[in-house]
């Protein structure tokens, strides 16, 4: 390849094109989920810790008298959800920031992307199904 | 050896380099080879502005620029070609704003405007606002506009290719174009560029003198190539000295300063151009202003510890004033001495800043191998080029104004000239001087350094060939030089290694350096008066009589210090303006 | 307007002083790795670190080398590693790097060629990839296109850029990962994307919406530290990020 050949490949673009917004929304997301996530976590804080004799009182009766309510089943999926996505999404930018090589990028994702999955699914899971009767 | 093959080659990437290449790339295969990267190059350097007649601001005419360029050259104007670029001034302004170039905007949302030194209205009436600017980058910004729209057009470059020969052939006793010899930085290798025409773009030689306003890299390697292919160099004794540079250091501070309404004062604060320059005052063109600035300190009214410097007052302008329209050479005076220019007094002292000779060219940029033939195929603009232009004294902003009209033309003249013409066939060995030139330096065994030799050029050159000369003293450089001539054969590089050999680089520069000295030095000892940019305390009167003509330095040839200069004269093209005595 | 006048007694010399410097070498023809060397040169405080690179060059060691062109921060050719932060050599005084040793390397995230040289093509690569030049659409006026000083003013700040490539390589992200645009290339894309006479805005923003476009900026500030010409590049960066969002959600 001569000289002028290379800077030509160059100017014309050899990088991988990705048309999508994918990035911006991953963005908007994580500003977005951040706010969200303020008001959720430190209200989940409070309630559990500190309002009526905090942490003290936690048991499974508390738990299963909350989640028959479906506002804090609706609370504690959003905060599920919207922590473990923020979070996955953090990961993946340490990781495509650290991470030199192509391989271990990819595997190293890969293995983010599963465990966020299951633990997602798990906590879905058991936020459904829960039943307050098995105490 | 590698060996290409383009219709046209230019040589050089700063303003006039890429103003051509721009037309070029569009009619024909175009490389352009530079010793830097395109943005590296001293157009970047440029500050004040680039003036035309647009009358945004203010009334004005073309045909008063072409006096006040007539006039500021001391009369030693080509005036065909200075009315040539006044007329094409205002398209070639327009040209850089539809190719983007942010030019400073009036209330109107038009090209703003401002006064810069020599240039009036009304034949020398007042100052006019002629000047369109970009803040105090306005050569940055051109530079910027310039590599934008060849990446634009796909211009080809050969980034830190060192051009270090000209090709030419004899074809029935003419000598012709027929490329160019190159070495490549990053590699070592040598590059043969066979081209139907080339172009030179290759700026000045500023470093021929330590205190200078220029980059490392302008060491006039194009007008050194030419000179030693035998082609003429013309009015090279005439180099202008920027009144308001560092003082010590050189670094430009742009006349745009003194066109917002900056102040030179002495040391005891008087506004000595006063005197000087009753009508214009500091406005007065560069070279009128550098002598009474040398003239204040060897009269004993210079400022500092030394008495060595004047200064530049800034301090009754408004601060914001100051950073809108001159934020770098603030930053440069509170960078380099610590002088903040909205409170304090920067010191200034006359820096060399540009040639205004060079490679003797026609209207149509076609280089000349003596008073009217042209070379075919050859081409040069900007600074390494003498159309001429600038005369004796180049008006501030007409460098600008210089580079991108005769960019142009040279590129559409080259352009075409491939398009109707073949190649003239290279030579056996079209490699063979340039190889025994790096092999040579290489090689060398002796015991002189490159930084050493450099050094002392450049003392004698400021001690000796400045703002003032007189017969005694530029004798005295030229004995220099001769003796450093003959050190340089003794010349050792250290670094024997291929790739990016910057080592090996500054010795071939520094022949150059030697090389544009001699002749510079020559030159003003056989000009004999004192006009424009070349004044002689011995000959303190301009002799229209014996010296109303260009000089032409051709080299007689010799082995290594063996050859000499060899003067000869050509007529000064006069259409309008007969020849007055110079007062502002 | 004397009053201005500095007094007139002379201010004390300053005398130069030995300054050791420890410079990075690598010889690609001889070195297998990069290595410290050191070099001790006589300068004055107010001299510019380039000035004590050639210096060291021109009397100690020829082989030394760098790329350097005005001298004075303008042209953007020797952006280097001293003591650890992205400079100009031109633009720095040996006074304002304390008194102990100065340590010079190549600025990272480039191939390194030799010494203080990298392959620059990379960064000027990202630069072409932007389209960093002016894009109309309608008719040409005969006249220049007008334009308001303030619309002239919202993209001042990212025309003063040299192309030194400090922002770039200072940038922890462009380390890693060589596909980033960097910094340098979303400023060329800024001066153009806010100038009031460009209609190439939506293709720029395309481009740098891109996986390795303006979202991979982790706004460390690193660029904004390190350039030579103030520019506050972290900002530009946002603001195109802003741009983004506000049109296309």
């Amino acid at each position: 390849m001569s000289l002028a050949d290379r800077s030509l490949a160059l100017s014309t673009g050899s990088r991988n094109r990705q048309r999508s917004n994918f990035e911006l929304y991953a963005w908007l997301f994580m500003r977005v989920s951040g706010v969200v996530l303020v008001f959720l976590v430190l209200g989940h804080l409070f309630i559990m810790n500190i309002l009526d004799g905090g942490v003290q009182r936690i048991n499974f009766a508390f738990v299963a008298g909350r989640w028959a309510s479906p506002f804090w089943q609706v609370w504690d999926l959003a905060m599920l959800w919207l922590a473990m996505l923020h979070g996955t999404n953090g990961l993946r930018t340490i990781i495509n920031d650290y991470a030199e090589r192509n391989q271990t990028r990819f595997w190293l994702k890969m293995l983010l992307y599963v465990s966020s999955a299951f633990i997602i699914l798990l906590g879905t899971l058991v936020i459904f199904t829960f039943d307050p009767t098995i105490g | 050896m590698q060996t290409h093959r383009f219709d046209v080659v230019i040589v050089g990437a700063g303003g006039a380099g890429m103003r051509a290449a721009l037309e070029s790339t569009k009619r024909a295969r175009t490389a352009v080879l530079t010793k830097l990267y395109p943005t590296r190059s001293h157009t970047g350097a440029a500050q004040g502005g680039m003036c035309a007649a647009l009358a945004n601001v203010e009334e004005d005419n073309w045909e008063w620029h072409t006096f006040d360029t007539v006039k500021g050259g001391d009369y030693l104007v080509d005036q065909d070609a200075a009315e040539i670029m006044c007329k094409e001034a205002i398209d070639a302004v327009i040209d850089l704003e539809k190719m983007g170039l942010p030019f400073n905007r009036t209330p109107e949302g038009r090209i703003d405007q401002r006064r810069f030194g020599g240039h009036t209205r009304n034949h020398g009436e007042a100052a006019v606002r002629r000047s369109c600017y970009a803040a105090d980058r306005t050569g940055h910004m051109i530079l910027q506009t310039l590599y934008q729209n060849c990446v634009k057009e796909g211009v080809e470059f050969y980034n830190e290719f060192y051009v270090l020969d000209l090709i030419l052939v004899e074809r029935d006793g003419r000598k012709e174009t027929a490329g160019v010899v190159a070495y490549e930085l990053a590699t070592g290798a040598i590059h043969v560029f066979h081209a139907k025409a080339v172009i030179f773009a290759t700026g000045g030689y500023g470093k021929v003198w330590k205190t200078t306003s220029n980059a490392h890299t302008l060491t006039g390697d194009g007008m050194a190539i030419a000179y030693r292919r035998g082609l003429p160099l013309e009015d090279m004794e005439f180099y202008q000295f920027h009144p308001t540079g560092l003082a010590g250091l050189g670094v430009l501070l742009t006349e745009g300063a003194r066109g917002e309404g900056g102040i030179l004062r002495n040391a005891s604060g008087e506004r000595f151009m006063e005197r000087v320059a009753p009508t214009i005052k500091d406005l007065a063109p560069r070279d009128m202003v550098a002598r009474a600035m040398v003239a204040e300190v060897r009269e004993g009214r210079g400022a500092g510890p030394d008495k060595d410097y004047v200064y530049l007052d800034l301090t009754h302008l408004p601060k914001e004033q100051i950073e809108a329209k001159l934020p770098d050479i603030t930053e440069f005076a509170r960078t380099y001495l610590g002088v903040d220019p909205v409170t304090e007094l920067v010191p200034v002292f006359p820096t060399a800043h540009y040639a205004m000779g060079g490679i003797p060219t026609n209207v149509e940029t076609e280089v000349l191998s003596d008073n009217d033939t042209v070379v075919p195929g050859l081409y040069a603009a900007g600074e390494v080029a003498c159309v001429s232009v600038h005369g004796a004294n180049r008006l501030g902003t007409n460098s600008l104004l210089d580079i991108n009209v005769f960019g142009r033309r040279a590129g559409i003249a080259a352009a075409d000239f491939a398009n109707s013409h073949d190649f003239a066939p290279l030579p056996e060995d079209p490699a063979a001087y340039t190889i025994s030139l790096v092999e040579g330096l290489r090689s060398g065994a002796g015991g002189e350094r490159v930084a050493a030799i450099r050094r002392d050029l450049q003392q004698t050159m400021d001690l000796n060939a400045q703002v003032y000369r007189t017969e005694a003293t530029l004798k005295e450089a030229f004995t220099d030089i001769q003796e450093l001539r003959r050190r340089y054969r003794h010349i050792a590089v250290q670094d024997k290694g291929a790739r990016y050999n910057t080592d090996l680089l500054e010795a071939i520069e520094l022949g150059f350096l030697l090389d544009l000295a001699e002749v510079t030095v020559v030159g003003a000892l056989e000009r004999k008066e004192s006009r424009g940019g070349h004044a002689r305390e011995d000959y303190p009167g301009r002799d229209d009589v014996n010296y109303m003509r260009h000089t032409m330095a051709y080299r007689i040839p010799g082995a290594g210090d063996e050859s000499g200069v060899r003067i000869d004269y050509k007529p000064v093209t006069i259409t309008r303006y007969q020849p007055m005595e110079r007062k502002y | 307007m004397t009053a201005t006048l500095e007094p007139t007694e002379a201010p004390a010399r300053i005398e130069p002083r030995d300054v050791t410097f420890k410079i990075r070498r690598f010889i690609p023809e001889t070195d297998d790795d990069p290595h410290w060397e050191e070099y001790v040169v006589s300068a004055y405080p107010t001299d510019r670190v380039l000035d004590a690179l050639m210096k060291i060059k021109g009397e100690q060691d020829g082989t030394l080398t760098f790329r350097r062109s005005c001298g004075h921060g303008i042209c953007g050719s020797d952006a280097m590693r001293i003591n650890g932060r992205n400079r100009l050599a031109c633009k720095t005084l040996i006074k304002d790097l304390g008194t102990g040793e100065i340590t010079v390397e190549a600025i990272k995230g480039l191939p390194l060629e030799k010494d203080l040289v990298v392959d620059m093509e990379p960064f000027f690569a990202a630069y072409r990839a932007v389209k960093p030049f002016l894009i109309t659409d309608g008719h040409e006026p005969t006249k220049e296109r007008l334009q308001s000083a303030e619309e002239r003013a919202v993209f001042d700040d990212t025309t003063k850029c040299i192309l030194c490539a400090a922002c770039t390589t200072s940038c922890p992200v462009f380390w890693t990962d060589e596909q980033y645009f960097g910094p340098a290339a979303i400023v060329a894309a800024h001066r153009f994307i806010f100038d009031s006479r460009d209609a190439g805005a939506e293709a720029r923003l395309e481009i740098l919406n891109e996986k390795e476009g303006v979202w991979r900026c982790r706004t460390t500030f690193n660029c904004t530290d390190a350039c030579p010409r103030g520019i506050e590049v972290t900002k530009a960066i946002q603001q195109v990020k802003r741009a983004l969002i506000f049109r296309r959600v």
